[in-house]
């Protein structure tokens, strides 16, 4: 190879290479690219969202298209365990005992969780969480459809955690509907239009802790007060207007009680009005009436579980029923009220395999002389079995289903002397009651490949609500 | 023949001559399309399966998002803009749903915004749609973009459209649009 050729082969690839070089050099990959960064909206200064920060009830949606529920809908199950807390639905029309299975009304479904709905004047509430948007969200129902009439709803970002949701609303007689959240967010709007009333953060206005698993205290209206067990820092318990959210009376927490997931429940003790809060470290009893309102009467500590998600039972007018579980077992607690005041007392108290007891539903006391409970995994060769209880004596059956009619953690309700038992699988189980015993009626598939069926009941207008992990279903049983 | 004359002669012929191709190109594409029908999507029969993004024969699909103000409830938390469990609401890429950064929003007045479709960025995914729909108004909506649109003799979505929402629509309602409900 000449000498010229070999400079013009050099020449070449020099610029070759100074081309290439210029090339790349000039050349910007990214040149189409656009930047999405925060501020593109022109959201004005100090007004951006932090992450942690909720706005309780500041979305709102109506659905002016649906149908209003018929107005002869006026029964209502207003809130946890229905109108009295009991669990047994008094007043109510025939049960359809004809050959063939409930009809399913209709089908929702719903976030993640185990939030059970109220109903009130043929409006169904359940406090819903949609985890797509990371929120807490009140939905109201048509009984009849199942259709939305509206919602309102509010950020808060969780942790799944068994599901997110998990309490019941209660509606007042006047028609405000009171929902506490997984994160103790307690919101009251108008049951009829939605309309935001007011709101309270347990976390903040008292120090609650929420425990793990998320807040399960269902709220408690009685008239036109809501009562609510913040456990906080210095407040055991508090009576709000429910219609203005003003503090009408509080109890100190003195015992140093933490939120638990049981839920207050109002009882007739030595002949007093009392609000009884099974918290964690103890039972606490809170004066409903009269000048003491507010006042802590009692508070026992000899019974104390970590984890407690029944709510007390009472038996009678000194004795309250007291179930937990992982292991807790039962207690019975004595209230008395004479010359040195008021005491309360663990009376006795056992192992989940030694007696009565329950991991998560409340039990029932029927016709006084029955204690429906199912027991919970560790109870023994019964474990996971409906039992009935003497109240008299709380540690051998008066009855027990089958070997096959095991129900896990599923809830269970009475109505019109019928014991209706779901296992946590969606298979519906219905008993008569009777003296000292139960007759098994029939049972069905209601909830079709169903997972942690958990929440409890309801039932209004000869519809029962039941509810899975993912949806709920309205079941007719009713005559007609 | 003066040269002014020929110009002018000239001018008008070839004025004349383009008018009547156009009013005969116009003509007859008005007499092709009379009783002619167009794909569409029926908002209320789709899934938002996804399947408008990855089976139509465009490179880029001719299904996009249309959005209907007159429905929107113009929300600060809003389903279609934000993607699932999000972190912080504001308009950093990784809080958002639509993967092509077709949705931009601007702030109207506390706590609303105004949410707009670029239609030349939208893939038609329909992720904005299945969050709207489910959380929301429903105010964003898939349509087929007629100016986009083929007209294939078989639609490669529709073939595989799980609920039938494409089918054929006469050209005089080649959109169903919400606004118009």
């Amino acid at each position: 190879m000449s000498p010229r050729t070999v400079r013009l082969i050099t020449l070449a690839t020099a610029v070759v290479w100074m081309v290439v070089i210029v090339v790349w050099y000039l050349y910007n990959p990214s040149a189409n690219l656009t930047s999405f960064e925060p501020g593109a909206d022109m959201r004005p200064e100090g007004t951006e969202r932090k992450s942690d920060e909720v706005r309780i009830g500041e979305f709102f949606m109506a659905h002016e298209d649906v149908a209003m529920p018929p107005a002869a809908l006026s029964d209502s199950w207003a809130g946890f365990r229905g109108p009295n807390r009991t669990g047994i639905v008094t007043h109510t029309i025939p049960i359809s005992l004809m050959e063939g299975d409930f009809q399913t009304m209709w089908t929702i479904e719903t976030g993640e969780g185990h939030a059970a709905p109220a109903i009130w004047r043929g409006r169904v509430y359940v406090l819903d969480y949609d985890e797509r948007l990371s929120s807490d969200a009140l939905r109201c129902l048509s009984l009849t459809t199942g259709e939305e009439l509206w919602r309102r709803w509010y950020r808060v970002p969780m942790k799944r955690n068994h599901g997110f949701s998990r309490t019941i609303p209660c509606v007042s007689p006047d028609g405000q509907v009171v929902t506490i959240g997984p994160e103790g967010h307690v919101m009251a709007c108008d049951a009829m239009t939605g309309k935001l009333l007011w709101t309270i953060d347990m976390k903040r206005r008292y120090g609650s802790e929420v425990p793990f698993w998320y807040a399960g205290q269902c709220p408690l209206v009685s008239g036109d007060e809501l009562v609510l067990a913040p456990a906080g820092k210095d407040t055991l318990m508090v009576g709000i207007d429910v219609l203005t959210g003003i503090t009408r009376w509080w109890a100190p927490n003195v015992a140093g009680l933490k939120m638990s997931h049981s839920s207050v429940m109002p009882m007739t003790l030595g002949g007093t009005r009392t609000y009884v809060y099974a918290g964690v470290g103890g039972v606490c009893g809170v004066a409903a009436d009269g000048d003491a309102r507010g006042q802590v009467l009692w508070t026992a500590k000899g019974w104390q579980p970590s984890v407690i998600a029944p709510s007390p039972m009472q038996i009678d007018n000194r004795r309250v029923l007291l179930v937990a579980g992982y292991g807790a077992g039962g207690a019975l607690l004595e209230v008395n009220h004479g010359g040195i005041g008021w005491t309360a007392t663990i009376s006795e108290q056992y192992k989940a395999e030694q007696g009565l007891s329950s991991e998560q539903q409340t039990p029932i006391l029927y016709g006084g002389d029955m204690i429906l409970t199912i027991l919970p995994k560790n109870g023994g060769g019964m474990r996971e079995r409906i039992c009935i209880y003497n109240p008299s004596d709380l540690h051998h059956t008066v009855w027990n289903s089958a070997s096959d009619e095991r129900f896990g953690l599923g809830p269970y309700v009475v109505v019109d002397g019928r014991l209706f038992a779901l296992k946590e699988s969606g298979e519906l189980y219905v008993y008569q009651l009777e003296r000292g015993g139960m007759t098994l009626l029939r049972h069905q598939t209601v909830l079709p490949d169903g997972a942690d069926a958990w929440g409890p009941m309801a039932y209004a207008d000869g519809m029962l609500l039941l509810r899975d992990a993912t949806r709920i279903i309205c079941l007719k049983i009713s005559e007609g | 023949m003066e040269r002014r004359e020929f110009l002018r002669t000239c001018g008008t012929l070839i004025t004349g001559g383009g008018l009547a191709s156009l009013g005969g190109v116009l003509g007859s594409k008005a007499s092709a399309v009379e009783g002619e029908t167009m794909w569409q999507i029926d908002p209320e029969r789709c899934l938002q399966c996804g399947r408008c993004e990855t089976e139509c024969v465009m490179r880029v699909s001719a299904v996009k998002c249309f959005h209907a103000n007159q429905v929107c409830g113009y929300c600060d938390l809003c389903g279609g803009y934000y993607r699932e469990g999000v972190k912080e609401l504001n308009t950093a890429a990784e809080n958002l749903m639509c993967p092509t950064g077709a949705i931009t929003r601007r702030f109207v007045e506390e706590p609303y915004f105004e949410y707009t479709i670029d239609e030349d960025l939208c893939n038609g995914c329909g992720k904005c749609v299945k969050g709207c729909s489910s959380f929301g108004n429903g105010s964003l909506f898939l349509q087929i973009q007629q100016e986009r649109c083929l007209q294939c003799n078989e639609c490669s979505i529709a073939k595989v459209c799980v609920s039938g929402a494409i089918q054929r629509v006469p050209v005089g309602t080649a959109y169903k649009l919400k606004d118009h409900a």
